[in-house]
């Protein structure tokens, strides 16, 4: 809100004192039926669809201005989308001998979110079996399917993959179902589609993969626009899971996507008790599907794709869950006495951390856990290091970090609270003094306070970027009439404090683990607290990044749209002779053309002048259908205040739909190693990702010494090494499989720059 | 909010694009729907004004021309007809006050709610009950943050008109707010 406007037009204190009100609070949410804002958008696109010319050429759009801008906004925006799949399936053997047929085509569909579920909508009755048999997507992707009258819901297990062309398959069977001959009564089946029906798709652009060595991305980062998860009704917590969605616990009851009547939320499991269940939510709060109906207090893990739950028992008891995210039971490690008050710890990804009437219990997935017993302060604070190997308690004796390993107690500052763990590996707490907060910071073992609020301010809620860079917390007033909090920025030495969104009741920051969003609390008019996602994006501090991915997306698009000038205006003579030289094709062969393209990584392999190493991936289409892709390396030097591409190397072309392929590649600094991220667009069968599928290799070709292991919810493989600057090739070979067995498409393989 | 460049380029690719069509419907539903419930205060009538908003706006998209205002203007301008067209054809009227009086003494809506609702919802309970065109001007402003410029051109006012309506209407909650509500405490 724009103060100086209401400064100006205010001036009498009375006046004051309601706008103070009016600022801190939001009008009620209006109710609203989830399906009425699906239908309506499926309404308006089918109108669209009939009244809008197609877009026939970009000639208004001028390249050198939006287009880095506009993508990750896109994909943002495109987050709300539902995916409605217009197919056409005519039933040959109906009784009427009518065919059916379908409904909103929006084929070749773009900007698809990744979290969504799938709808298709069939016109009439189907053969609900046989349809679901013969669904099939590609790439590999384990989902599951619901029917809701005569739409399937196809929900993903995992999330899909960004950048990826989904081909959704009905195949048809052998031959129509007929009438059963031995039961004259009985009524024809309908039958799928005697051809095949072809859908495809394309998910969101990904943000563009953070440059290596990371900078200074998230601090100082600026806030977008928000929304509220409000579409899905009542929301009590919510939580973000590694993979970017949402554990959400919501009033016991509630409907899931499309009001799916085979989703069992338990109002009742406890008799007439009230009780709440557990889902998992799309980021916009799209309801994916129930996992713990009963449950309360759910804690993602940092990996393996669970989740612990609470569970209120009859009797005044408990028990403590881990569950997957497909809402599947793993395993009941504890039970206790009472109503517990705030979701377990977990300490890695196969331990966690419980409070059993102000005890500190630990618990392990797979073996017992031995810990010196600790009694936590009523709402005490409980955090652990995101390697598992400590765990910060405020105890009734004083704060106190536990080294896990080798069974060490640290002392922290008397009055130490609020613990945050960074993903490197430090962590922040705050003191409240008698005139404001002091915030800390712990890394590598010594305790620094970096910044201390005003008087009479209380800071809490601290949050993490996932980098690591910078922290948000929530700031409130502890004296006077105005008890707003608002979100703080600041960055993880203490400086460049800054406000994060409008002047309005923030609280409870949570980064989302890719760093895009904010979920937050807000003050809602009725008291209690909505939750709001914020977009946010990087500030200059990431400028030569985003300077050279600029220059990137003009030289591509100008690819894309065959204009060789500007095209060859981003080349330097070094990089007009690569071309020419054939290191790499300007522009697509006769009869095809460059369809999309997107960054797979950027490194930065030198800092006086700045050169980045990009990695594109550029898909090939024919006749308006993407049939392969390649990639290519490009080397970018900063020359007279401009990045200009010289230098070019490119793979060879890998057709599509023949096996799961790799996505993108993240380099991250580890100490004392890297992680390299390896992601995939399929779900991969787990035991075919290990160090002899994906490998490190130095220049002379020798193997390096790595450590993987692989996140199904995430299609990541994660390979852990020790490199010295240098340049190193990745190489994922084909004994990476899909679930269904199918092999990588074809051998992969990409520098990795190791500059410090 | 949506950088305004970028929130221009994805509205003339809605002219010919209807997946950035949708983009936009996914940006702006949730605002207008709000501000239609708002004016109608009926789920289902708020439903039939947002359709109608829309879908008019699908309509004339390829006629709107950017005049330094955001779109999501446009699309208010588009709702608040959409209202009084649907108060002028369900031969309804809108619960409206004269400028000037007071706050009708036999609705429960201030009154009653002043002892079992907190602060928060009273205040806008009361700006339901504001003179319509004060009523849209403060949910506008402090419902969804609208400068006073863009109000004043959603609402077809000056600056200083929208000003006056927005003076207006704080003064009359602070007046005709009963004395049990005490601003600024809890």
């Amino acid at each position: 809100m724009d103060d100086r406007e209401l400064d100006e037009l205010f001036t009498d204190p009375a006046h004051h004192e309601v706008v103070d009100l009016l600022k801190a609070s939001r009008p009620a949410t209006p109710p609203l039926d989830p399906n009425f804002r699906l239908h309506l958008r499926a309404q308006l696109m089918a109108e669209a669809r009939k009244t809008l010319t197609p877009r026939a050429s970009r000639s208004w759009f001028p390249f050198n201005l939006t287009p880095s801008v506009l993508a990750p906004a896109m994909a943002a925006v495109a987050a709300g989308f539902i995916v409605v799949l217009g197919i056409e399936i005519y039933l040959a053997n109906r009784p009427t001998g009518s065919p059916v047929a379908v409904v909103s085509p929006i084929n070749n569909k773009t900007n698809v979110a990744t979290a969504e579920p799938i709808e298709i909508k069939f016109s009439g009755p189907v053969d609900k079996a046989a349809v679901e048999e013969t669904v099939q997507i590609e790439p590999a992707t384990s989902v599951t399917k619901q029917w809701v009258g005569n739409t399937l819901v196809i929900v993903p297990n995992h999330p899909l993959a960004p950048n990826t062309t989904y081909t959704v398959t009905l195949k048809p069977k052998a031959a129509a179902a007929s009438a059963n001959p031995g039961n004259p009564t009985s009524t024809p089946k309908p039958a799928v589609a005697p051809t095949p029906v072809v859908v495809h798709f394309t998910t969101v652009r990904a943000p563009a993969p953070p440059v290596v060595p990371p900078s200074f991305r998230s601090a100082g980062v600026t806030y977008g626009f928000d929304s509220r998860l409000a579409d899905s009704g009542k929301i009590l917590a919510a939580t973000w899971t590694p993979a970017g969605q949402l554990l959400v616990t919501r009033p016991g009851g509630l409907p899931g996507p499309a009001t799916l009547p085979s989703q069992s939320p338990t109002a009742t499991a406890f008799g007439s008790a009230p009780t709440t269940d557990v889902w998992l939510m799309s980021p916009i709060g799209t309801p994916v599907r129930l996992v713990a109906p009963g449950g309360n207090f759910p804690a993602a893990a940092p990996s393996g794709g669970l989740f612990s739950v609470w569970r209120q028992l009859q009797g005044n008891q408990a028990t403590l869950e881990v569950r997957d995210l497909q809402g599947n039971l793993v395993s009941t490690v504890a039970t206790v006495d009472g109503v517990p008050d705030r979701p377990a710890v977990w300490i890695g990804p196969d331990r966690l951390a419980y409070v059993d009437q102000g005890v500190l219990r630990l618990v392990g997935l797979h073996s017992p856990v031995v810990a010196a017993t600790l009694k936590v302060d009523h709402d005490g604070s409980l955090a652990a290091s995101p390697n598992g190997q400590f765990l910060a308690v405020q105890s009734t004796t004083g704060s106190v970090v536990l080294d896990l390993t080798p069974s060490t107690t640290r002392r922290l500052p008397d009055g130490a609270t609020g613990f945050a763990w960074s993903s490197k590996g430090d962590l922040a707490f705050t003191i409240q003094r008698d005139k404001g907060t002091d915030l800390y910071v712990v890394a590598d073992g010594k305790t620094s306070r970096i910044a201390s609020g005003p008087s009479g301010q209380a800071w809490s809620d601290l949050n993490w970027a996932p980098d690591a860079a910078s922290l948000l917390f929530a700031a409130r007033p502890t004296e006077g009439i105005n008890t707003m909090s608002v979100l703080m920025l600041v960055n993880r030495d203490g400086s460049n404090p800054i406000r994060f969104g409008p002047e309005r009741e923030y609280s409870a920051p949570q980064w989302s683990p890719s760093g895009d969003l904010v979920l937050f609390t807000r003050r809602d008019e009725a008291g209690g607290n909505a939750f709001w996602t914020a977009t946010s994006a990087p500030s200059g501090n990431d400028a030569a990044e985003q300077e050279a991915l600029a220059e990137v997306e003009k030289f591509m698009q100008a690819r894309i749209h065959g204009d060789t000038s500007t095209a060859q205006d981003a080349l330097d003579d070094a990089g007009r002779a690569a071309y020419q030289a054939g290191a790499s094709s300007l522009f697509s062969p006769a009869g095809t053309q460059f369809n999309r393209y997107y960054p797979v990584t950027v490194q930065l392999t030198g800092s006086n002048p700045n050169k980045f190493l990009v990695g594109v991936r550029i898909f090939i289409a024919k006749s308006g259908v993407e049939t392969s892709f390649f990639e290519e390396q490009l080397s970018l030097t900063l020359q007279a205040q401009r990045y200009l591409v010289d230098g070019v190397k490119a793979s060879d072309t890998m057709a599509l739909g023949h096996g799961p392929t790799v996505v993108s590649v993240q380099i991250l600094q580890a100490p004392p190693g890297q992680q390299v991220r390896v992601r995939f667009d399929a779900d991969l069968k787990p035991d075919s990702v290990s160090g002899d599928t994906i490998q490190v290799k130095d220049a002379s070709g020798q193997l390096m010494a790595a450590r993987v292991s692989f996140d199904p919810d995430k299609h990541l493989a994660i390979v852990n090494v020790r490199l010295r600057p240098g340049t190193y090739q990745l190489v994922v070979t084909r004994g990476v499989t899909d679930i269904n067995g199918a092999p990588l498409a074809q051998e992969y393989s990409a520098p990795l720059v190791i500059s410090r | 909010m949506p950088d305004r460049f970028e929130e221009r380029e994805l509205v003339e690719r809605a002219k010919l694009d209807p997946d950035a069509f949708g983009a936009l419907y996914d940006r702006y539903f949730p605002q207008i729907y709000r501000f239609a419930y708002s004016r109608v205060r009926d789920q289902s009538l708020a439903e039939d004004v947002t359709s109608e908003v829309f879908f008019k706006a699908l309509k004339n998209i390829k006629r709107y021309t950017y005049s330094g205002h955001p779109f999501s203007s446009w699309l208010y301008q588009i709702t608040l007809n959409a209202v009084a067209d649907h108060y002028r054809g369900a031969a309804a009227k809108e619960v409206e006050l004269e400028e000037g009086a007071s706050l009708p003494s036999s609705e429960p809506t201030v009154v009653d709610e002043v002892v079992r609702r907190d602060r928060s919802r009273r205040v806008w309970s009361a700006i339901d009950q504001l003179p319509k065109h004060q009523r849209a001007a403060m949910v506008l402003k402090f419902g969804e943050d609208r400068k006073i410029e863009e109000i004043a051109q959603i609402l077809g006012k000056s600056s200083g008109a929208v000003k006056l309506l927005l003076h207006r209407g704080v003064e009359r909650l602070r007046r005709e707010l009963p004395p049990e509500f005490e601003l600024g405490t809890p």
